[in-house]
């Protein structure tokens, strides 16, 4: 038994077995269960076929909270992808002194809590016309707006929060992609007379590419399940016409707070539907696929 | 080397420090913009709690309306703040501990072995790691909930100790050890788990810091989960409890602002213990396609 | 080296918090009114045997100590049924999210909880794990204002036992009002007080009273002046009603005039209202008369400068219900419960006694919903009274103005209020108040959302 256990063939199930195990029982069964779930309608104890889905496809809220998301998710692709990936070659550059400093200071927001970050940004919106934000539009002699009340303005904060928090890790990400390139390349490069700007465009960004694969898909991930930050900058789930109604939001509206637990589930599969489907086309148009198969 | 050579390399050299403090200072105010919000909850600190809901949080220093009350609150006053910050604390450690420790022996397995079912199992890390918790989160609650584990840190940490994305990234880490260390392993005889816990561990200490920083801040951070299984509020994470002063009843900004300074403190100490090790971290193990 | 002296901080900072932590624990609970209120979790200390313990879910955290001084009553009075609560306190949302969450899976649930009127039909919906309080009730029935317990009733079946009646009322700041010229006891009508609300304006510069945005306090009151309803006599949903139209359109009005103003919060009990009214830019509340608790509480410059007077109706003569009750805490028992019955008997005991109810006033400010405690005025003119002293004129000389036309909206006990008020609270009037939209175009646009939530044609 004990020669079975430590053999080569047996060894590496044993490795893998924490894994299957909670795959198993922490994925698997609840994903069925989930899905078991989201063809009834829990509180009347009653099988509804797709009911609950095609119920969600004409909801004007869920689909307003799954275009917030989605816009969400857009907005921080634009500003958390290129700019992180520009501040981190630069901050690569033979010419920057003391890096390591700045790496860190970019980094601590990142380690505040949603609940920390979105309190403070909350009140720094504050409608009063003492609130950092009006006080800074008030030096420009703009009058106190409601930050958190119209949907531009709203939706420009929860990019801001998301920025202030992510900018620093993406840029370490990045950081991590870009110091693996050699630097003979560069040098190489260099001699031949490329410009930094140049060498920008043909050395670091195709060969950060994997890197920038990886950041694209965790933000599209984190980005279209969104809900804890606008949950702490509205404090709760309800904000003015659900300016900031997000997917996972809606999901916990329903289920949690209106225990409709089987359209709440069917919401929850949506989302997954939603995630991979940009995944794959995201995946599809970098080549990753195509690089995979090589 | 003639005149006019020298002078190019001079003002080249010139333009090079032009460029190194140009970028220095966009560097630095970067900077300041990033430790801002940082720097106004910490002034805020130091005011009374009504003021930040009268006047928002800003800049302003008007030293005859600070004072230190907020942190003679936060130690002396009657609150859960500590058993919630001692609560994150232990959470964090466990989750960190048995994640790593987890993930990493998983992670080899992957990395180290040829077995039958390995592409699809390593596919099966891929797919999870892409799937948002949010998707299971309401059916994985009524199982713990089946199972008589609520309100307890097992459910909290259980479900996600074999973690998608630590597992990944150990295997990203580990691929590239030679399989002749592995044998040389094996001729000493070492047994298969004696050459994960004696030769390959030890080598990993910048993969464990990376992951213990990232898995040490999303465990630190945690809110959704936790504020699903547990209930009673001494079991509460900080994350949970400061949430809990955020209602319109008694003097909770106060206390909400002074402790939310202080639940940044461990999390910042884990870091920068760790930071050095970081880059290295996640250069090795990250993303090479 | 380095790394060694962080280690040894973190260290220090573990062992502090440990310290802290103990030293924390040992302190007692002394005055809730000050200090934080937040999470928290009390246990009576009951000595002697056979002494039933109950878990109680509270989201307010002054009620505990009033559910625990009138269950020591109990005790006294019963010691062979002796019951020992152990009161948890929650936040608003998460407190009725984790109870939905506990009935969900008939795992985890108290005893006995506290349900917001707001939130109770949503409870009502299904299997009803509460359980049925009519025999309790039955012993108290008569002396109790029975629109209180009608909110949450179901088919005749009552659920959830009163607070209070919550008579909406109207607070004036007395001593800014005089400053500019007004008297708060001319204003009998909306017209006189809208009047009112533009003279103050052009006086002070200030705002006279707040537009709702994110509560119904007014907006319900109104409608139910105008004999409005959400719902129609089938019970189906009737959001774009003439009388709502109308109530809006008035608010709107007011809102023209500049004297009236949305307010951050969206309504005056909320933490980010509360400066204002305390500063004075803002002087009146139309709010339930609970609120004096949080004037007593929280607005503590403008004491003894508030006034609490009837509100104003549309038309004097034509005999429409003077006020309404506004929000409220049914306290209900979980069926399922090992010892559901004492708790029911404990909690009747202690919400609707005549005993009790003389503190439900001299603890927590509200008007009791017993009201033969109403006229006891050695009690509602107790000089050492804070809530007497806080005001200018006695609160109770209002309340019984008003006692015998409390209305009530049907809409409070239909299962689909919940979201109605959702609906409202968040997309309706801020679409009207906030941003400008057409009043009859957001009703229609709400009475769609919500007919597409119940599948109504």
């Amino acid at each position: 038994m004990k020669k079975f256990f430590y053999s080569k063939k047996i060894a590496p199930y044993v490795f893998i077995c924490p894994f299957v195990i909670t795959v198993l029982l922490f994925w698997l069964v609840p994903i069925c269960n989930g899905v078991l779930l989201s063809f009834q309608d829990v509180l009347k104890e009653q099988w509804v076929g797709f009911d609950n889905y095609s119920r969600l496809l004409t909801d004007t809220i869920f689909l307003k909270a799954l275009w917030n998301s989605f816009k969400y998710m857009v907005g921080t692709l634009l500003l958390l992808i290129p700019f992180p990936l520009l501040f981190a070659s630069l901050l690569n550059s033979k010419l920057m002194k003391k890096a390591d400093i700045f790496k860190s200071i970019y980094f601590i927001p990142a380690l505040t809590s949603v609940v920390v970050a979105g309190t403070i940004f909350r009140l720094m919106y504050g409608e009063a016309s003492t609130s950092l934000f009006n006080q800074i539009l008030g030096y420009f002699g703009v009058g106190p707006i409601k930050w958190l009340k119209g949907a531009g303005t709203s939706f420009f904060a929860l990019l801001l929060l998301a920025c202030w928090r992510w900018t620093g890790v993406n840029i370490l990400y990045f950081l991590a992609g870009l110091q693996s390139i050699p630097s003979e390349l560069y040098e190489a490069a260099s001699i031949d007379g490329a410009s930094k700007w140049q060498q920008f465009k043909k050395i670091s960004m195709p060969l950060v590419k994997p890197t920038t694969v990886y950041v694209l898909t965790i933000s599209i991930y984190a980005g279209l399940s969104m809900f804890i930050e606008s949950n702490m900058l509205f404090k709760g789930n309800n904000s003015p016409n659900n300016i900031g109604l997000t997917i996972v939001g809606y999901l916990y509206r329903q289920g949690v707070e209106k225990r409709a637990l089987g359209y709440a589930c069917a919401v929850g599969f949506i989302l997954l539907f939603v995630v991979m489907a940009v995944n794959i086309l995201q995946l599809k148009i970098t080549g990753t696929f195509e690089e995979g198969r090589e | 080397m003639n005149k006019q050579g020298s002078e190019k390399v001079h003002s080249s050299r010139e333009r090079k420090r032009y460029a190194s403090v140009a970028l220095i200072i966009l560097f630095s105010i970067l900077a300041l913009l990033i430790t801002l919000p940082i720097w106004v909850m910490f002034v805020a600190s130091f005011k009374p709690g009504g003021d930040l809901l009268q006047y928002g949080l800003n800049l302003d220093i008007n030293v005859s309306r600070m004072n230190l009350d907020n942190y003679v609150l936060l130690f002396t006053g009657q609150h859960e703040y500590w058993k919630w910050f001692f609560n994150s604390i232990c959470l964090t450690v466990i989750t960190v501990l048995s994640t790593l420790i987890i993930s990493a022996f998983v992670g080899y397995g992957f990395a180290a072995y040829e077995f039958k079912g390995k592409k699809f199992l390593f596919l099966l890390v891929l797919l999870i790691l892409s799937i948002p918790l949010e998707v299971v989160m309401l059916p994985l609650y009524k199982q713990m909930s089946a199972w008589k584990m609520m309100d307890s840190f097992t459910a909290v940490v259980l479900p996600f100790v074999a973690h998608a994305s630590t597992i990944f990234f150990f295997r990203q880490y580990l691929v590239s050890i030679p399989q002749s260390l592995l044998e040389a392993g094996r001729i000493d005889g070492a047994t298969e788990y004696g050459i994960f816990f004696r030769l390959i561990i030890p080598l990993m200490k910048p993969a464990f810091s990376a992951m213990a920083i990232l898995n040490g801040m999303n465990a630190w951070n945690n809110y959704l989960w936790p504020l699903l299984v547990i209930r009673s509020s001494e079991k509460y994470p900080l994350t949970l409890g400061l949430n809990t002063l955020i209602n319109p009843y008694g003097d909770n900004y106060s206390l909400l602002v002074v402790g939310s300074v202080f639940s940044v403190i461990p999390i910042f100490i884990l870091f920068v213990a760790f930071q050095k090790y970081f880059i290295e971290g996640m250069m090795a193990g990250a993303v090479k396609g | 080296m380095k790394k060694r002296g962080l280690a040894a901080l973190l260290c220090a900072v573990l062992a502090a918090s440990t310290i802290a932590g103990c030293s924390s624990a040992t302190g007692n609970s002394a005055s809730t009114e000050k200090g934080v209120s937040s999470a928290g979790k009390k246990a009576m200390e009951v000595g002697g045997d056979n002494v039933t313990t109950l878990n109680v879910w509270t989201f307010i955290e002054l009620h505990q100590d009033f559910y625990v001084s009138m269950a020591e009553k109990w005790n006294e009075a019963h010691p062979d049924k002796k019951v020992k609560l152990v009161l948890s306190n929650m936040p608003y949302d998460d407190m009725h999210n984790k109870l939905s969450l506990a009935l969900e899976s008939g795992e985890g649930a108290p005893d006995i909880v506290d349900i917001e009127l707001g939130k109770f039909p949503a409870y009502m919906v299904g299997k009803i794990g509460l359980m049925e309080l009519n025999d309790v009730i039955a012993p108290y029935k008569d002396k109790i204002v029975k629109s209180r317990l009608d909110i949450y009733s179901k088919d005749g079946k009552e659920y959830g036992l009163p607070t209070h009646v919550g008579t909406t009322v109207a607070f004036y700041n007395e001593k800014l009002l005089n400053d500019a010229g007004i008297n708060y006891k001319d204003i009998k009508t909306w017209d006189q007080f809208k009047e009112a609300g533009v003279k103050y304006h052009e006086a002070t510069g200030k705002y006279f009273s707040c537009v709702e945005t994110s509560a119904q306090w007014m907006v319900n009151l109104m409608l139910a002046q105008k004999g409005g309803d959400y719902i129609d006599k089938d019970g189906k949903l009737n959001i774009a009603s003439k009388e709502m139209e109308e109530v809006l359109e008035y608010i709107k009005g007011m809102q023209e005039t500049g004297a009236f103003a949305t307010i951050p919060g969206g309504q005056p009990d909320n933490e980010e209202a509360y400066p204002l009214y305390n500063s004075g830019d803002y002087a009146v509340q139309i709010m339930p008369f609970w609120q004096t608790s949080r004037f007593v509480n929280y607005m503590t410059d403008i004491k003894k400068q508030v006034a609490i007077a009837p509100v104003p109706v549309f038309n004097e003569n034509d005999g429409e219900v003077a006020t309404i009750g506004g929000g409220g805490t049914g306290t209900a028992i979980i069926k399922s419960g090992k010892n559901a019955q004492l708790a029911a008997e404990v909690m009747a005991f202690i919400k609707l006694s005549e005993e009790s109810n003389k503190e439900v006033w001299n603890v927590l400010g509200f008007d009791p919903v017993n009201t033969s405690v109403w006229n006891d005025t050695s009690l509602t003119q107790n000089p050492d009274n804070k809530f007497i002293q806080y005001f200018t004129n006695y609160p109770f000389d209002t309340l019984l103005k008003t006692k015998d036309s409390i209305g009530i909206l049907q809409a409070y006990t239909d299962e689909k209020y919940p979201s109605i008020n959702n609906e409202f609270c968040n997309v309706t009037l801020n679409s009207i108040f906030e941003d400008g939209m057409d009043v009859k175009e957001a009703l229609l646009q709400s009475q769609q959302t919500l007919s597409n939530e119940f599948k109504e044609k």
